[in-house]
């Protein structure tokens, strides 16, 4: 008698303390705090890209004054142009700028497709188990097993060039390992106590994977995606290496940017390091921020 | 177990004939073609159509591709349509080299990763923690060209600690006959021990900084997924128990938690090394190395069809036995996991 | 080594003394040995000179190769005899060229030079295999040998007649080519050089008998991807000019920064070419140096297909041609190291004429796109995507100011791009994109090469037709009398007018807009002695010596 009216209110208390407890320990996460500023800079910067940019994007500006010789660029920083000039005159600052918008796009485009496809086989992996899981997973192999470029050079052939078939491309080339990873935390969690139990019980499949499975097998998926939203960007400057980027050169994006520059590594180190410090700062700032959400929703942490 | 392992590798036979068709169909429904590539700048309608036929490519798609298995099981591999080399031969010849610049790169990443990743997860949360992670995105957010030419920068050309580029000294008379520069040093004849050790020596310098860039990656990714199961494992139940009972944290930790949170370390570990392949390419091409990854790329440009599923049929092998291995270091690393 | 070095000193101090006491600086005295390691941006393809049509490959095998002319070190179109005594005599009807050969020379495997072998090499790419033909690799016997020659006799044993189907201005700067070394017949047989089946060659792919021939550096090795290494020959037929190298070692390293790289950390003496970027940070390095090459062999234009609109109508030709700044160009990407192009050729070729081609002028481009009465102005305008050639070494950052100068003037180009193998290549050879970027790099520095072979010259068409070159559609009969008028006649005052006369007439259609030629860096390391540079990057390393311990 006792124990059931002390159980109700102790039950529904702690439905709205889990959430309640995991914004709490968020906060309390210092890294994840500065994860979280470093995406609001990125987001806002693609947002606010036009207002806070000095120059237009597309525009060419003379040289410094004083210049050897007669070449549009690149040219060192000077106060006019705090990031320098590129190749053609451009001021890097603003290209940028404007490069966080495609960058965004392409990155949480790409993570997302991969997500939704590589999740989606490898729930039904290792939700359904036995045959399904083993004919699955033999074609995630498969998947896996061809490198990821000769996928991109091939959807990108058929497909024709552009932004969109290059994020389709690294999303392909993501989703195996979505698949995988998902598969193999549902494979773990399906032997644990709770959900024995709540098979014996006669809980039905989708019940069992939806609410007990999906929840505790997550966390290496928003390691690997948040990851992946990093290496989404680093990708595509490597498909741009192969020559399969973007068609229309004066696209500011970062990843282009930076192949782009390669050549000049030595020669003006300035057009690498500027957008190489933005994909590092949004790597960054999704990662920390992917740890300390997993970390806070985990029930099993409690601090 | 053992009935596991047969039945897996039985499975890989019916995986690689699916994924040979699965190679064979894609490439060559891939615009542009071998006789294309070949002729370039001389391609007229007519010379095309003249070379297709004499390369036989205009036969059905599934003779060549009958054609092509039955050359596999004679242990012909095909040829290039560019210059005529045998892919087999080429592929022996080219295969060492990336092997021992991604296990170089793997012993890298997996020896800087794990310990690091052990070390963030003890000071989880704390800014030791997160210092470690901007570390190891550092190393996934640059490309693997920039930072390659970056370290060639700093440590051969400025501080002349490390070489530039190549597998060996140009200037040495090392001779290959394995291909790989680790074992041949010390197959040279008539070399006295002090050479042979030189030459060993001489080629672990040429793969270190090629490692580092190349294994620059999967070290972010071990890194991190090593920290995430460490963390994860320490708040699990019976690793509380432990502490509870008065075990020492190193027991807890060797006994309990690394035995536990191996599992998705190893799994990453054997994902890894089919996408080394891509990093691999660059890798090669800025560093000179004589390996598979720059040939591939090429041989794709070129249309060069059976160097291309020939080798990746080859890399698909390699890939799958790492992950059975894998895959049965999951049952002995965590016994509840039982396979049907 | 120790006996060289002490040697090499006392010599030295020698010169230096003797220089003190005669007051002039001495020109250190060339040291023997050493190996030179030297960095190609790509590896060969074959090592049978016969089968080869690249760049790389040619630069390899001029130094183990010779032919019976080749070029004066360091002249892009001065011919020498090299394994003939003299330049030939041509019979009167221009036909025959008869020339005496060198006594005593041996080739790499001791066997005889002589007339009869010349014959054999002759013979052979007049019958090479059809399956050859087929797979690409005769281009230059398609092109050269077997159009123009109808048989070769031997005389004597020191004496061997060519005898041509037509008079041919340019055959005998033709034969300076690499490809048409003469090979040991010995060698040839023992490798199967000729045999049908190409997997049984062992003469094209570095194996029994390859690359054997009579120059100053004998084949040794060719691991494919990778290097090709060559060594002396000490029984070099010209004693006063057998190598002072042990060796060669020619390594393919793909990227230019890393060749830079590589040079600057020792471990490559010498770089056949570089982006010109890096060739001014090489330049300002204290430890290398940068040899001139004086000019080049190249020309970068951007392409127009006058099937496509609105490239049909002239006065948009030339009012894009009105449009391009092309000094910016040099100076961004070329570091200056190019000139702006006055013709279809580059600068000092015989038969070359400055045309006076329209400059950059903004106002006078669009005044043309008003009077030719076009209104649609859109195109696609292609790049390749992965490739850098010693003309064009950042296609995308040239694209991208060739596309502002456009847009400047009202055009509007819509980008493309495709990989340069296989898609690039073949499709702007077929005519099929309207506006591309493309050049020439030359066979032989002759206008011939480039106004008739690579770009304006009729040829076979694919719809089986004699008529204008595809890839650009230029149709213009009285130019093509002209060219043909040229390669016709031996005389050689006649010919050069006829190649200014063709070049006028070129100037006034403007089928493309002759962009520059550029001047490929050769950066070495300061010890690098007695190289000679040549513009058409025919260069031989029998000079060459290492100021080096």
């Amino acid at each position: 008698m006792a124990a059931s009216i002390v159980a109700t209110p102790l039950a529904s208390r702690a439905s709205s303390g889990l959430w309640r407890d995991a914004w709490g320990r968020l906060l309390r996460n210092r890294p994840a705090l500065l994860g979280l500023v470093f995406i609001a800079i990125f987001v806002l910067t693609a947002v606010l890209a036009p207002v806070i940019a000095p120059y237009d994007p597309g525009a060419l500006y003379p040289p410094p004054p004083g210049a050897s010789s007669g070449a549009t660029g690149p040219y060192p920083p000077r106060s006019e142009h705090l990031m320098g000039q590129d190749l053609q005159g451009r001021d890097e600052l603003t290209r940028v700028l404007y490069g966080a918008r495609i960058s965004l796009l392409v990155g949480l485009g790409s993570v997302i497709i991969g997500v939704l496809l590589g999740g989606l086989m490898g729930a039904l992996a290792g939700g359904a188990g036995g045959r399904v899981d083993n004919v699955l997973m033999r074609v995630v192999d498969a998947l896996l097993a061809v490198p990821g470029i000769l996928l991109a050079i091939g959807i990108v052939a058929w497909l024709d060039r552009g932004l969109p078939q290059i994020t389709l491309a690294v999303a392909v080339t993501n989703a195996p390992i979505f698949a995988r990873l998902l598969r193999g935390g549902l494979l773990a969690v399906r032997e644990v106590d709770y959900v024995v139990a709540a098979r014996s019980v006669g809980a039905s499949r989708a019940r069992l994977l939806l609410r007990h499975m999906l929840p505790n097998a997550i966390t290496p998926i928003i390691v690997a995606a948040t990851l992946a939203l990093a290496t989404a960007i680093i990708d595509i400057a490597g498909l741009g290496f192969l020559g399969l980027g973007p068609p229309d050169p004066r696209t500011p994006e970062w990843g282009t940017m930076l192949t782009d520059s390669t050549k000049f590594l030595r020669e003006a180190p300035y057009l690498i390091f500027f957008p190489g410090l933005a994909i590092v700062i949004a790597a960054v700032g999704f990662n920390l921020l992917g740890d300390g959400l997993r970390e806070s929703i985990d029930p099993r942490l409690k601090k | 177990m053992t009935k596991f392992i047969v039945r897996r590798l039985l499975a890989t036979i019916p995986v690689l004939f699916g994924l040979s068709i699965i190679l064979f169909a894609f490439i060559h429904f891939i615009p542009g073609d071998p006789a294309t590539a070949i002729l370039g700048q001389h391609a007229t309608a007519v010379r095309i159509a003249e070379m297709r036929t004499y390369l036989g490519l205009d036969r059905p798609l599934p003779e060549q591709y009958l054609k092509y298995v039955a050359g596999l099981f004679e242990g012909d591999f095909g040829t290039s349509f560019v210059n005529g080399q045998a892919v087999l031969t080429e592929f022996l010849r080219k295969f060492p080299a990336t092997v021992e610049l991604t296990v170089a790169a793997m012993i890298f990443a997996a020896g800087v990763g794990i310990p690091l990743g052990r070390f963030a997860a003890r000071h989880v949360q704390r800014w030791p923690d997160g210092g470690v992670t901007i570390i190891s995105l550092l190393g996934i957010s640059i490309p693997v060209f920039v930072l390659g030419l970056t370290l060639q920068y700093i440590f051969a050309v400025q501080l002349h600690w490390l070489p530039a580029s190549s597998r060996f000294e140009a200037r040495s008379a090392l001779e290959l006959q394995t291909n790989f520069v680790l074992i041949d040093a010390w197959l040279m004849p008539g070399w006295s021990i002090d050479q042979k050790v030189g030459a060993f020596i001489d080629g672990v310098r040429h793969l270190i900084l090629p490692a580092i860039a190349l294994g620059s990656i999967p070290l972010a990714i071990i890194t991190r997924i090593t920290r995430a199961s460490v963390i994860d494992v320490s708040n699990e139940d019976y690793v509380r128990t432990a502490r509870a009972k008065g075990l020492t944290e190193k027991r807890i930790d060797g006994r309990h938690i690394m035995r536990n949170a191996w599992l998705p370390v190893v799994t990453v570990i054997g994902l890894q090394v089919g996408g080394l392949l891509a990093g691999a390419v660059i890798t090669e091409t800025v560093f000179a190395w004589n390996g598979v990854g720059r040939w591939v790329v090429d041989a794709i440009g070129d249309r060069d069809y059976f160097i291309v599923q020939s080798t990746i049929l080859m890399f698909a092998l390699i890939f799958l036995v790492v992950n059975l291995l894998v895959d049965i270091g999951y049952a002995f690393l965590n016994p509840r996991i039982r396979y049907a | 080594m120790k006996r060289t070095r002490s040697g090499a000193l006392l010599v030295a101090a020698a010169l230096l003394f003797g220089a003190c006491a005669a007051g002039a600086s001495p020109s250190p005295a060339p040291k023997q040995g050493g190996t030179f390691v030297v960095a190609m941006p790509s590896d060969i393809n074959r090592t049978d000179p016969a089968l080869i049509d690249d760049a790389t490959s040619s630069y390899v095998e001029t130094q183990a190769m010779e032919g019976l002319v080749g070029l004066k070190p360091g002249s892009a179109t001065e011919i020498i005899p090299i394994l003939a005594t003299a330049l030939p005599t041509v019979s009167a009807d221009a036909l025959t060229y008869t020339f005496t050969l060198r006594a005593g020379v041996k080739f790499h495997d001791g066997t005889d030079f002589n007339a009869d072998a010349v014959k054999f090499n002759y013979d052979r790419w007049l019958n090479i295999p059809a399956a050859y033909t087929k797979l690409e690799y005769t281009y230059y016997i398609d092109t050269v040998i077997k159009p123009n020659v109808e048989s070769v006799t031997v005389t004597s044993p020191t004496e061997i007649a060519i005898k041509l189907k037509a008079p041919n201005s340019a055959f005998l700067l033709t034969q300076t080519l690499i490809v048409f070394a003469i090979s040991s017949p010995t060698a040839l047989a023992l490798g199967k050089a000729s045999d049908p089946d190409f997997a049984n060659n062992t003469y094209a792919v570095g194996g029994a008998g390859a690359m054997t021939g009579t120059g100053p550096f004998k084949f040794k090795e060719w691991v494919a991807g990778d290097h090709v290494t060559l060594v002396k020959n000490a029984d070099y037929w010209d004693k006063a000019h057998v190598a002072y190298l042990d060796g060669i070692i020619f390594k393919a390293i793909k990227d230019s920064s890393a060749t830079l790289n590589a040079l600057q950390a020792g471990e490559i003496d010498f770089a056949q070419t570089m982006s010109p970027i890096d060739g001014k940070t090489a330049a300002a390095d204290p430890k290398l140096q940068v040899f001139d090459r004086g000019g080049s062999c190249n020309l970068f234009h951007l392409a127009m297909n006058q099937t496509h609109k609105p490239f049909d109508n002239p006065k948009i030709r030339q009012a894009v041609a009105y449009a391009i700044n092309k000094q910016s160009l040099i100076d961004t990407f070329y570091a200056g190291q190019a000139v702006v192009a006055h013709n279809w050729m580059p600068p000092g070729a015989f038969g070359d004429k400055d045309v006076k081609l329209p400059g950059y002028d903004v106002a006078k481009a669009k005044a043309l796109i008003a009077e030719s009465l076009v209104t649609d102005l859109s195109f696609d305008f292609w790049y390749p995507s992965d490739v850098s050639r010693p003309y064009m070494p950042d296609p995308k950052g040239e694209f991208e100011a060739l596309l502002r100068d456009l847009e400047a003037v009202g055009f509007k180009p819509n980008p493309k791009t495709a990989t340069w193998r296989p898609d690039y290549l073949a499709a702007e050879a077929g005519g099929q994109y309207p506006m591309w970027l493309i050049g020439w790099n030359c066979d032989w520095y002759g206008p011939d090469n480039f106004l008739n072979t690579a770009f304006f010259g009729y040829r076979n068409r694919s719809d089986n037709t004699f008529g204008p070159n595809e890839e650009y559609a230029e149709k213009n009969d009285a130019m093509w009398q002209a060219m043909d008028g040229a390669l016709k006649t031996a005389d050689t005052a006649k010919a050069a007018a006829g190649w200014q006369q063709a070049a006028d007439l070129l100037a006034a259609d403007m089928p493309t807009v002759p962009l520059l030629s550029s001047k490929p860096p050769a950066p070495a390391a300061k010890y690098v002695m007695g190289f000679v540079p040549n513009p058409a990057l025919t260069e031989y390393f029998n000079t060459v010596w290492l100021n080096k311990q």
